[in-house]
């Protein structure tokens, strides 16, 4: 269970300050898919990457299991985005230098899973099978196509079991095909896994795979 | 660091040309650091051979051996201070051979503790370049100021001073050449005490009083540090450029939960991984240079030299990668999230 009270944002420009957050309040519920939609520029990315521990709020609280992560310092928050959160972004963002394999390998690495060799190579093996990549097991990511990469980061993103998914557009640069394959591994992994996701998407198709809809209207969360 | 080798196997050509450059960079510092300590060698081998100790010299001489005269005074002084003293001089001289041919050298001679070869009156023990020259064993050779003939003993093997070879003969000998019964140097195995009237020295120190040996030295050290400081930037430039390509994924690692510090392992592992690799070649070919290099030039390179210079091209590395590395420590997760690419 995760909630957001009260939270605000503003960034300075100049002399002036912009805010782009505003008495934000909202609760995830585990287990349950919510997806975060409205107009571009309305502060989406702003209230995930908050979060998701990745910048600072200006204000408010949020409290993930009854751990307030304001309070946490910068290397508890990386331990935390480490072990328990998991990340989609836009960009694949895969390690370029790596194989498919050894993205999910070094992220349980990262997470600090204490998994024995068989059991870490039987993982990484179901989660390429879900995510339709095990033939691509030893690809090289700049071999692979936008969807491709898309469904690996997708994996790399879930291979350490976190508890949290956090997804930003993350089918923005495929097709609607591609885009509805991806949606799909999402909500399988998620539910059978019963993982918190929040996903942002403005494309409206992809609301259908969401529990629960919430949308970022005049820098406030309307519909909670 | 299983990433940071998967990352090198990767892109082999970029830190394949790193590797080659620092190999060239260690061959060449190896080299004249070769180069450097074999001409040393080759000027005061002399001096070099000598155990660590202090050199004492008459204050008023000024660093300059031929004019210091210990008096008996401070010889005795010296005694209270030290156990096993020995007392040296050296000049520059010049003997004829039998067929007239005149041979420069140094004439070398010492008393008390022992760490010079003797010769008895009335002969000399020369060092083996001049048997090169054509000297042969129990020939008779003169030397303008000493009446009698002098008798070569026999042949040492690398003893020079000045770039000359050396001669050792018998004090009176010596007393007779230069016109003095003062010792000019005396010698001891211990740390330096003070004496009224006397200077002392290190080793390194009294090397340094031989005006062509600081000049000679200094050039080519020169030339060394040089090479240290061009393979430290090189270091720095080549993982900052390597950095900033990077610099999106460092984001996102860090978004993921990676550490700095193991951001910055990686580097040191790669940076150390390839300095070991060229500086193994580049020892490797010096140690075949040393067999290879005929005994006209003067090389010598020791394990010592060797093992300092690795130290100082993993040092130099790693203080030049870790400053480079300092934009990984600077870059947030979020610059790398709202940047393209793969
Ligand atoms: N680091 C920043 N500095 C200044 N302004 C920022 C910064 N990050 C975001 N903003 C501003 O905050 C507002 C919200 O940005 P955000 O990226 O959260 O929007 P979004 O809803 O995700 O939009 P999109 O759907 O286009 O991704 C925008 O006006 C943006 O310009
Ligand atoms: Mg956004």
């Amino acid at each position: 269970m995760i909630t957001i009270e009260n939270l605000e944002k503003s960034f300075q420009f100049g002399s002036g300050e912009d805010k782009v957050l505003d008495q934000v309040n909202l609760s995830l519920n585990s287990g349950e898919i919510t997806a975060l939609n409205g107009v571009s520029g309305s502060g989406k990315s702003t209230l995930l990457t908050i979060i998701a521990g990745l910048q600072n709020a200006t204000n408010g609280k949020i409290v993930v299991d009854g751990v307030e992560l304001t309070n946490l310092k910068e290397s508890e928050l990386r331990q935390r985005r480490a072990s328990q959160f998991g990340f989609i972004f836009q960009q694949s963002h895969l390690i370029p230098f790596l194989s498919v394999k050894d993205q999910l390998a070094f992220m349980i690495e990262t997470a600090g899973r204490k998994w024995s060799r068989k059991e870490r190579e039987e993982k990484i093996d179901a989660m390429l099978e879900a995510v339709d990549m095990m033939k691509h097991k030893d690809s090289n990511p700049n071999n692979l196509s936008g969807g491709e990469k898309q469904r690996v980061a997708i994996a790399r993103a879930l291979i350490h079991e976190p508890e949290v998914l956090f997804a930003d557009e993350v089918t923005a640069s495929l097709d609607s095909k591609r885009s509805t394959q991806v949606m799909e591994i999402i909500r399988n992994i998620a539910q059978t896994r019963k993982i918190t996701v929040l996903m942002v998407t403005h494309d409206e198709d992809m609301l259908q795979y969401a529990d629960r809809v919430v949308t970022m209207k005049d820098r406030k969360i309307i519909d909670a | 660091m299983k990433i940071a080798i998967q990352e090198i196997l990767k892109n082999k050509l970029r830190y394949s040309i790193l590797g080659i450059i620092i190999l060239l960079i260690a061959f060449l510092t190896l080299a004249i650091s070769g180069l450097a300590r074999g001409l040393s060698y080759d000027n005061a081998s002399l001096i070099l051979d000598m155990p660590e100790g202090t050199f004492y010299m008459e204050e008023a001489a000024e660093d300059k051996h031929n004019f210091s005269a210990i008096s008996d005074v401070q010889i005795n002084n010296l005694n209270d201070a030290h156990d096993n003293m020995t007392l040296m001089s050296i000049q520059m001289g010049e003997v004829e051979d039998s067929s007239g041919q005149a041979h420069s050298l140094v004439f070398v001679t010492s008393e008390g503790h022992e760490i010079f070869p003797k010769a008895a009156q009335n002969e000399l023990l020369l060092d083996g370049s001049l048997q090169d020259e054509g000297i042969q064993s129990g020939e008779e050779v003169s030397t303008r100021l000493i009446s009698d003939n002098l008798t070569v003993s026999g042949f040492t093997e690398q003893q020079t001073y000045s770039h000359s070879p050396a001669a050792f003969i018998h004090p009176n000998d010596f007393s007779e050449l230069v016109q003095s019964d003062a010792s000019q140097i005396v010698f001891v195995e211990d740390e330096a005490a003070a004496i009224d009237g006397l200077t002392a020295y290190s080793n390194d120190e009294f090397l340094n009083t031989l005006p062509s040996f600081s000049s000679e030295q200094m050039s080519l050290n020169m030339i060394t540090y040089f090479l240290y400081a061009i393979s430290g930037l090189l270091f720095a430039i080549f993982f900052y450029m390597i950095n900033v390509q990077k610099l999106t994924t460092f984001g996102i690692l860090k978004a993921v939960g990676v550490k700095t510090i193991t951001l910055f392992k990686m580097m040191w592992t790669q940076m150390i991984l390839i300095t070991i690799i060229a500086l193994g070649i580049a020892v490797g070919i010096s140690q075949l240079l040393v067999m290879v290099m005929p005994d006209a030039i003067p090389f010598q390179l020791t394990w010592e030299v060797t093992l300092f210079t690795s130290a100082v091209f993993m040092i130099i590395g790693f203080i030049g990668a870790t400053l480079s590395g300092i934009q990984i420590s600077k870059v947030e997760p979020m610059y790398a999230i709202n940047q393209g690419g793969a």
